[in-house]
């Protein structure tokens, strides 16, 4: 009796609390979290089809999902759509986020309201964005094709969705408009946090507007800029509505992407199996760029 | 509340849930649990209640499942024990549950029931149905594609609006003399899409010509897709037809934007209401004269899944629905998949005219596969239209690699 009582009272008072505090959200970590990653990780190393759908134990066929995925023509390409994918979205979305964040800052009248307005890109559901994207890239109606047409940019109409080397720029544009306001708001909190007297004390000494940027700024928001661009990162690499509304992935996979393949291979055509070794291979990526983020965050001093 | 009373409170309420489950078994009455896709306005959904009002001692629930979601949540629930008696399922799907065993033989019953004979339906459906001479479904309903046109626009362009194309030749030359891009007009409508949507255009061009999914790189079958590559080369049609799907590209046909458009009779009431102008169907165009005709053949079969508890009840009701099947195009607009029913004049002249070529139309059509891993064959298919219509390869290699694809899926 006396060891539960003893455990009980440190329950109230002492480090069994702390435990608790501990295991809780790590006990639901897990159980929502670690038990379906390690479920897709097993379905990889598994011949998995419909009907065995419901049960863990089936047969183990080793490293032959890995090995088909890449001996498939598609895979590299799609691989490399995802690369491109990413790493362009994240720039546009940070650039001209930091763009705006900079620009607000400024703080002119009716500055904040406008900042605010400029969250409604990241309050509409992606399916919704996705069809609106769709029908102004669209290659003889749409309304981007109609401006640039008026303005001279272009003499013929561009296929957005249909031609193999914009496809993918369609939806990086798309998924850039739609992330760059979220990339803004966290720079503007970044930026609010920084001391003003830093400013002053170095306009003081006369560094110039760059110097004051380069110097005082950029170091200053190194882990919002950390912080955006590894949401950033996770983001894109979950962006599929885009994919769904606008292109489907094609022509000829020519916008397709590891996260919209993998939905494709297990849902469309049901090769389970081979969708989760997709997963598998996107999840070793995002480990890998979350190690570099907290590498490139590490020396810094924390209050 | 204390947290002791709410979780007394939590107790009670846990304990009143078997106690409710109890309540509802003392009646004799059976439960049959029916999904599908339709909605309140479509038939499985009505005729599911009138069954369940007709029959005192048989419960029905129905279960509305969206079209992303019938196969993967028909799979997770056969695999998981908790499968319906009855399913809706697109036919394509059919082979792959027929084929495991999944769905119940029916032919036996079928054999014997006045009311669902095997001689009314079209060649079409009743094959989706059909898993190595053994009947597991009912064809539901059906529908096909066939070839709509201005006859305005004909009429503008000097052509014959009572002599449609009949050939490829012709069609394609039509479409040269319809395509007026400084007024926004293309020749042809239709979907190259990559999705089933793209297979399901483009397999009746391969059959017509004499090839079949098993044979996707034969001779006609890169004649026809070929056909396709001039279509979009010489901007005959929209390049975005390699991603839009049926009901928009017919979209651009209802707006005078498109002088033609392959699709189904799904366009017609939409077509009725929004196309202002004479617009007729005709039978979808052939390689050459007196060539083999085909169509596609799309639309939705019953089945009964074999680890149902009451079979003899669960064929009650496909008894039911196919004994209404001469009412679903009146009430509901869509087309029985039957031979020995006459579509009811709906009092309009093109609709009606629209329909009794559809209706010879759905004698050519044929079903997908069937084969249980028609989705791998049907990606290949998609995968080689785009190539080619892309200009990443030519017809013939696309197809050459379609080809190798599928013949890894047959073995």
């Amino acid at each position: 009796m006396k060891p539960l009582r003893k455990f009980a009272q440190s329950l109230t008072d002492g480090r069994g609390f702390d435990i608790l505090l501990v295991a809780v959200p790590l006990a639901f970590l897990l159980a929502l979290s670690g038990l379906p990653l390690v479920y897709n990780v097993l379905m990889s190393f598994q011949e998995v089809d419909m009907f065995s759908l419901g049960s863990v134990v089936r047969p183990f066929v080793g490293f032959a999902n890995y090995t088909a995925l890449f001996e498939q023509p598609e895979t590299w390409p799609i691989f490399a759509n995802t690369a491109i994918f990413v790493s362009a979205s994240i720039a546009g979305q940070f650039l001209i986020g930091f763009g705006l964040a900079l620009f607000f800052w400024v703080n002119f009248p009716g500055a904040s309201w406008l900042r605010g307005l400029f969250l409604v890109s990241w309050v509409m559901p992606g399916l919704v964005v996705g069809a609106i994207w769709n029908w102004m890239l669209s290659g003889d109606f749409g309304v981007i094709n109609f401006l640039l047409r008026e303005s001279g940019i272009i003499s013929g109409n561009i296929f957005w969705r249909s031609d193999p080397a914009y496809a993918l720029w369609a939806v990086i544009l798309a998924n850039i408009w739609l992330g760059t306001s979220f990339n803004m708001i966290l720079l503007s909190v970044g930026l609010s946090a920084i001391p003003a007297d830093l400013y002053e004390a170095a306009e003081l000494d006369g560094a110039n507007l760059w110097q004051r940027f380069y110097t005082i700024t950029l170091p200053m928001m190194r882990s919002s800029i950390g912080a955006v661009v590894s949401l950033g990162l996770i983001f894109t690499l979950q962006q599929f509505d885009l994919f769904a509304a606008i292109t489907s992935g094609g022509p000829n996979n020519a916008s397709n992407v590891a996260q919209y393949w993998a939905w494709d291979l297990s849902f469309k055509q049901y090769d389970f199996a081979r969708g989760a070794t997709i997963s598998v291979i996107m999840i070793l990526f995002v480990m890998l760029a979350s190690v570099v983020y907290v590498r490139s965050t590490r020396q810094e001093v924390r209050g | 509340m204390s947290i002791r009373m709410f979780l007394m409170a939590g107790a009670v309420a846990l304990a009143a849930i078997p106690a409710l489950g109890v309540s509802s078994v003392g009646a004799e009455e059976i439960t049959l649990r029916i999904w599908s896709l339709d909605k309140p306005e479509q038939p499985a959904w009505n005729l599911a209640r009138e069954f369940d009002d007709k029959e005192p001692n048989i419960k029905v629930e129905y279960r509305l499942i969206q079209f992303d979601d019938v196969v993967s949540e028909a799979m997770r629930a056969y695999s998981t024990g908790q499968a319906p008696d009855i399913i809706a399922i697109d036919n394509p799907e059919h082979a792959l549950f027929a084929s495991r065993g999944a769905f119940l033989d029916l032919t036996d019953r079928i054999a014997k029931s006045s009311v669902i004979r095997k001689e009314n339906y079209f060649p079409g459906p009743l094959n989706s149905v059909t898993w190595k001479d053994k009947l597991y479904g009912v064809p539901k309903a059906t529908n096909t594609i066939a070839l709509y046109y201005n006859a305005d626009m004909f009429r503008a362009k000097g052509l014959d609006p009572d002599k449609p194309p009949q050939t490829w030749d012709e069609l394609l030359s039509a479409a040269r003399k319809l395509n007026d891009p400084a007024s926004n007009v293309y020749g042809l409508a239709f979907s190259a899409k990559a999705s089933e949507e793209g297979t399901f255009q483009f397999l009746p061009w391969v059959q017509m010509a004499g090839g079949s999914y098993r044979h996707i790189n034969s001779e006609g079958a890169v004649k026809a897709l070929t056909v396709w590559k001039t279509l979009m080369d010489e901007k005959l049609a929209s390049p975005d037809s390699l991603t839009r799907g049926q009901w928009d590209s017919t979209g651009t046909f209802n707006s005078g934007n498109a002088a033609m458009a392959i699709s189904g009779p799904w366009e017609l009431n939409r077509m009725s209401s929004e196309a202002k102008f004479d617009w007729r169907v005709t039978l979808l165009p052939v390689p050459q004269p007196g060539a083999e005709r085909s169509s596609a053949m799309g639309d939705f079969n019953w089945a009964i899944f074999s680890s149902t508890k009451h079979p003899a009840e669960a064929f009650r009701a496909l008894e039911y629905f196919a004994s209404q099947d001469d009412k679903m195009f009146a009430k509901y607009g869509q087309l029985p998949a039957r031979s020995d029913i006459t579509l009811p004049a709906t009092g309009d002249a093109r609709k009606d005219a629209a329909l009794k070529v559809f209706q010879e139309q759905l004698t050519f059509a044929q079903a997908r596969g069937p084969h249980p891993q028609w989705s791998k064959i049907s990606k290949a298919i998609q995968d080689a239209i785009q190539a080619a219509l892309t200009g990443q390869m030519s017809p013939k290699d696309a197809l050459d690699q379609a080809q190798k694809k599928i013949d890894a899926v047959l073995g």
